[in-house]
């Protein structure tokens, strides 16, 4: 009888024998590490701008080539990389607390709590993401900018200048106050079965207290699921967050974000294809790398959903 | 006669479901029905029944694992049953269990080291310092070596993963252990194991044991007295050499020959019990037994038969049962 | 009688990432027609691996490796899968354990015996449904026409048991094999599944095989009875003789630690002390040595089935320990 054991131990030597999840372990171990090290990796400044070169195809000194205005395509992808990375951590870890918090409580004690999560979840799940994106662009943002520039004036303190605390305060904030509904929902199922199960019902007959139960034999058993979601969460949220500056409703120029230089790239794609080619390639190759590390995580987690 | 641990009176539990689009429709199991029985200190009480009979449910109501609909336990002097969890956490560590599926009696991300310390420490049986000799002391209790406290789950085979959850029942020292088809699950030469097992610490502990089997020839060979359960109601309950000498209630005999015999010519000439049991969702009305009994008669589908004494410590609920050897259908 | 089925020599192997691990190591079995066997064993001996091996039925990763089984004069274990679907059914019926995953919960329980009759007899609809109600009839299934139109879910266990059966017999087949049929049922119940399947085998002339790990069970069933242990056959005789002489030690070991209800009540039964190894994990020379109070240092070589001396001749056991002793 194989039991699902030293689930991390197994699950590790199963999915190193998966070769799409370790290629796309590594595409993300790469992008964690640039992410980390940008400022010293980036051979450029990502603002600076570079008038006689504007435009110029991939070369020796910038790699990937400069943009319309004569930055370093490479260095603002390396930028765009760290705004991908802190944007997808961010809204995935508000979500996943969130989520567990409210999917264990309503799953282990049930009753009214329960049922009053439950609609709440599929409440928040009927908002259209890039409508409420996109609402809060336009009615808040402004607002909010404004009265930053007056605490700044008022106070001189630098820190009311940085746009992006804007950004991802609200657009990526609001992103992860409506995402948290499947990572509740996941957490809810898993907790009803595992609540369930004798070693659960024993923990209860031997007096522990429920808050014991749950943090010791009912949500570590409820782990593994949740981390293929969180794989796949990471890699939803960074293809989010492209989506919406892309759409000029994410991140404000000119702080790098992947969805912006294709935005950028579009329009010049004809003369400058490398100003498309190089975001989009490397949005493509991360989101297929993190649908492999799901998947291989999946499999190595729940071995028993393979032939 | 021996003292009186747990005196159980009236003890039900009914489960309410709900079907329909909107959970309209309320539909009720009676899954234990007005469960009167004392469990004396130190005996061996079964229960045995086919499956749906309320005898597991008994064993999770008197733990208050399943908070009863109905009745009573009491247990030194306190009525505990329907108590919440902080006011039962004192009687925990008294009344324990041991569950059938020793793949999930554990949780399979604790070593069996941590499994058993768990009760210890959050009972403060023991302190850190001595907890190392406390949990060699339990595995050597239950057979096994100090060195399986490092060991997971799932390294463990069945039987000696019966053997930890018997151990952590025991960590907290208690006086009563439900098993709840505790050898069932288990390979045919390991459960001859585990009964003795059980058998030596109830010696060794002066433990009482609420034994829930299916099995009737093993409940035979080890029991103090067997109560017999069909549709959550107590059919009869006697010492275990009455019942399997002279069984008194209709299905109890019928249940006795359907065990089959480890006698090829034994076998094959036995009386049989015809149709199936009832669903717990709708049960007959009167004596539930009435409709595959072959004494059944029209007092039967009307009147629940009453819990009666027919003879000394020997409880029937029939109407054609009047006393030992006795079927007496004139005077229903 | 001439044997219907006879299994030489087979093994069985699982593919581990480790490579092969041997589950079933040279089972050796014969079956007479109209005779009724009974493979008894705990989990992971080996005893429903072997019958499914007869029928192409094992699960992935699991590959019968050696030996042979003839049935009818021609060896299963070489016939195409397609041969093998013909066999399957018309000419061996199998009872699988759980009648509730062994059904399609989503079709009628007639239509579902219709499809084999169809598929096994090319039969024409109607008359398939005719047979179908038959057949319900013939398990003892109380008002077959109503119950043939019933899904899965509507009927009792017992009922859904009746019903595999039915299936099992729909092709008419000359050799059933049942694999627990009784172990998810109640005590009640199991002893009509018991007598239905005594009758039917004398009804329609079949040859049935039984696996269980329930020896008393089997004693009221079977003509003949093989003892597995750890993927071999350990001993195999009349089942008289396995109950009033056991000879292995294992099957003393087994019958000495079964509870009755006939004669004295002890309280401890005596046990046979360890635990069955793993499928794929025996122990080297005989595979019961380890368990065994009798062992010597002759158990470390496999023993090979031999038979008894001064017993049935059918009687055979593979220990060279008792054997030494009786001669």
């Amino acid at each position: 009888m194989e039991q699902p054991t030293n689930l991390w131990r197994d699950a590790w030597k199963r999915l190193r024998r998966n070769k799409l999840a370790l290629a796309g372990l590594a595409v993300v171990a790469f992008l964690v590490f640039v992410a980390a090290f940008g400022p010293w990796l980036a051979p450029h400044d990502y603002l600076s701008q570079n008038l006689d070169l504007r435009s110029v195809p991939p070369q020796a000194a910038h790699w990937f080539g400069t943009d319309d205005l004569g930055r370093d395509v490479l260095s603002r992808l390396i930028y765009g990389a760290r705004t991908a990375f802190l944007v997808a951590v961010a809204v995935t870890l508000i979500a996943v607390g969130i989520g567990v918090i409210l999917g264990a409580i309503a799953g282990f004690y049930g009753g009214t709590f329960d049922r009053f999560v439950m609609w709440f979840t599929d409440m928040t799940m009927s908002v259209p993401q890039l409508l409420l994106v996109v609402v809060i662009n336009a009615s808040l943002k402004q607002p909010i900018s404004t009265w930053m520039e007056t605490q700044y004036l008022a106070s001189l303190n630098p820190i009311w200048r940085n746009t992006m605390l804007a950004d991802f305060v609200l657009v990526f904030g609001s992103m992860a106050l409506i995402s948290w509904p499947p990572y509740a929902r996941l957490v809810r199922a898993q907790v009803l079965s595992i609540r369930s199960r004798p070693y659960v019902t024993a923990a209860r007959a031997l007096g522990l207290t429920n808050r014991i139960i749950l943090a010791r034999y009912v949500l570590p058993n409820a782990m593994g699921p949740l981390v293929v979601a969180v794989s796949a969460g990471l890699g939803t949220a960074m293809v989010l967050e492209s989506a919406f500056s892309f759409l000029g409703v994410g991140v404000t120029p000119p702080t790098p974000s992947w969805g912006n230089m294709i935005s950028d790239g579009l329009r010049v794609w004809t003369n400058s294809p490398h100003l498309l080619v190089a975001p989009a390639a490397v949005l493509a190759v991360v989101t297929v790398a993190f649908n492999f590390l799901g998947d291989g995580l999946n499999d190595a987690l729940n071995p028993k959903g393979q032939k | 006669m021996t003292q009186t641990l747990l005196s159980i009176k009236g003890l039900s539990k009914r489960f309410d479901l709900r079907a329909g689009a909107f959970g309209q429709t309320a539909i009720t199991v009676h899954a234990l029905d007005d469960f009167t029985a004392d469990i004396r200190a130190g005996e061996t009480l079964s229960l045995v029944g086919e499956s749906g009979c309320g005898k597991s449910t008994t064993g999770f109501c008197l733990l208050n694992l399943h908070r009863p609909s109905g009745g009573s336990v009491i247990y030194d002097g306190q009525d505990i049953a329907g108590l919440d969890e902080d006011a039962m956490r004192p009687f925990r560590r008294d009344l324990q269990i041991v569950f059938q599926d020793p793949y999930s009696t554990l949780n399979p991300r604790m070593t069996i080291g941590e499994a058993l310390s768990e009760p210890i420490l959050f009972h403060k049986l023991a302190t850190k310092a001595e907890l190392p000799a406390r949990l060699a002391q339990l595995l050597a209790d239950v057979g096994l070596t100090p060195a399986f406290a490092r060991r997971y789950p799932h390294e463990l085979s069945g039987g000696q993963r019966q053997r930890v959850a018997i151990a952590r029942a025991l960590a907290c020292q208690p006086r009563f252990i439900v098993c709840d088809e505790a050898i069932s699950a288990l390979d045919v030469s390991v459960q001859a194991q585990i009964l003795n097992l059980l058998l030596d610490l109830q010696d060794k502990y002066g433990l009482t044991y609420l034994f829930i089997a299916h099995d009737l020839a093993v409940v035979r060979h080890i029991s103090d007295r067997v109560g017999v359960m069909y549709l959550g109601r107590l059919a009869e309950l006697a010492p275990a050499r009455d019942l399997f000498a002279r069984p008194l209630h209709p299905y109890t005999r019928a249940l006795l020959s359907a065990v089959p015999e480890p006698d090829p010519r034994a076998a094959r000439s036995r009386q049989r019990l015809e149709g199936e049991v009832p669903s717990p969702l709708n049960p007959p009305q009167g004596c539930r037994f009435h409709t595959r009994c072959p004494l059944a008669r029209d007092p039967c589908k009307t009147k629940v038969p009453a819990w009666r004494e027919v003879a000394p410590d020997h409880r029937v609920a029939c109407h054609a049962v009047t006393g030992k050897d006795q079927t007496n259908w004139e005077t229903p | 009688m001439t044997a219907l089925l006879e299994i030489k020599g087979l093994t069985i192997d699982i593919a581990r990432d480790n490579g092969p691990a041997r589950v079933v190591d040279g089972i050796d079995l014969s079956l007479d027609e109209g005779e009724s066997l009974g493979i008894v064993g705990e989990s992971g001996c080996g005893k429903s691996l072997t019958m499914l091996s007869l029928v192409g039925l094992l699960p992935n990763r699991i590959k019968a490796t050696g030996g042979k089984a003839m049935f009818a004069g021609r060896d299963l274990l070489k016939m195409s899968s397609r041969d093998l679907r013909k066999v399957r059914g018309s000419e061996i019926g199998f009872i699988f354990q759980d009648p509730m995953t062994s059904l399609n919960p989503v079709m009628r329980v007639g239509d579902q015996i219709v499809e084999a009759l169809v598929y096994q007899k090319n039969m024409a609809k109607p008359a398939a449904m005719a047979r179908a109600v038959e057949l319900l009839d013939l398990v003892g299934i109380p008002a077959p026409a109503e119950r043939a139109r019933a899904f899965p879910h509507e009927l009792s266990g017992g009922m859904r048991q009746r019903v595999m059966i039915a299936m099992g017999l729909a092709g008419h087949p000359r050799l059933l094999i049942a694999d627990e049929p009784t172990t998810a049922l109640d005590v009640t119940i199991q002893a009509q599944i018991v007598d239905l399947v005594r009758e039917l085998k004398d009804k329609l002339k079949m040859s049935v095989v039984w696996i269980t790990h329930d020896l008393a069970l089997i004693a009221g069933l079977a003509d003949r009875i093989a003892v597995l242990y750890a993927g071999t056959v350990v001993e195999d005789a009349p089942v008289s003789v396995i109950f009033d002489r056991p000879t292995h030690p294992y099957t003393r070991g087994l019958l000495a630690s079964l509870p009755t209800l006939a004669g004295a009540a002890m309280a401890r039964l005596p046990s046979i002390g360890g635990t069955p190894p793993e499928p794929g994990r025996r122990p080297p020379g005989c595979p019961f040595a380890p368990r065994c109070a009798q062992a010597t240092a002759v158990c470390q070589t496999v023993p090979r089935l031999a038979p008894v001396p001064g017993s049935d001749p059918r009687h055979r056991v593979a220990c060279p320990v008792v054997l030494q002793e009786l001669t």
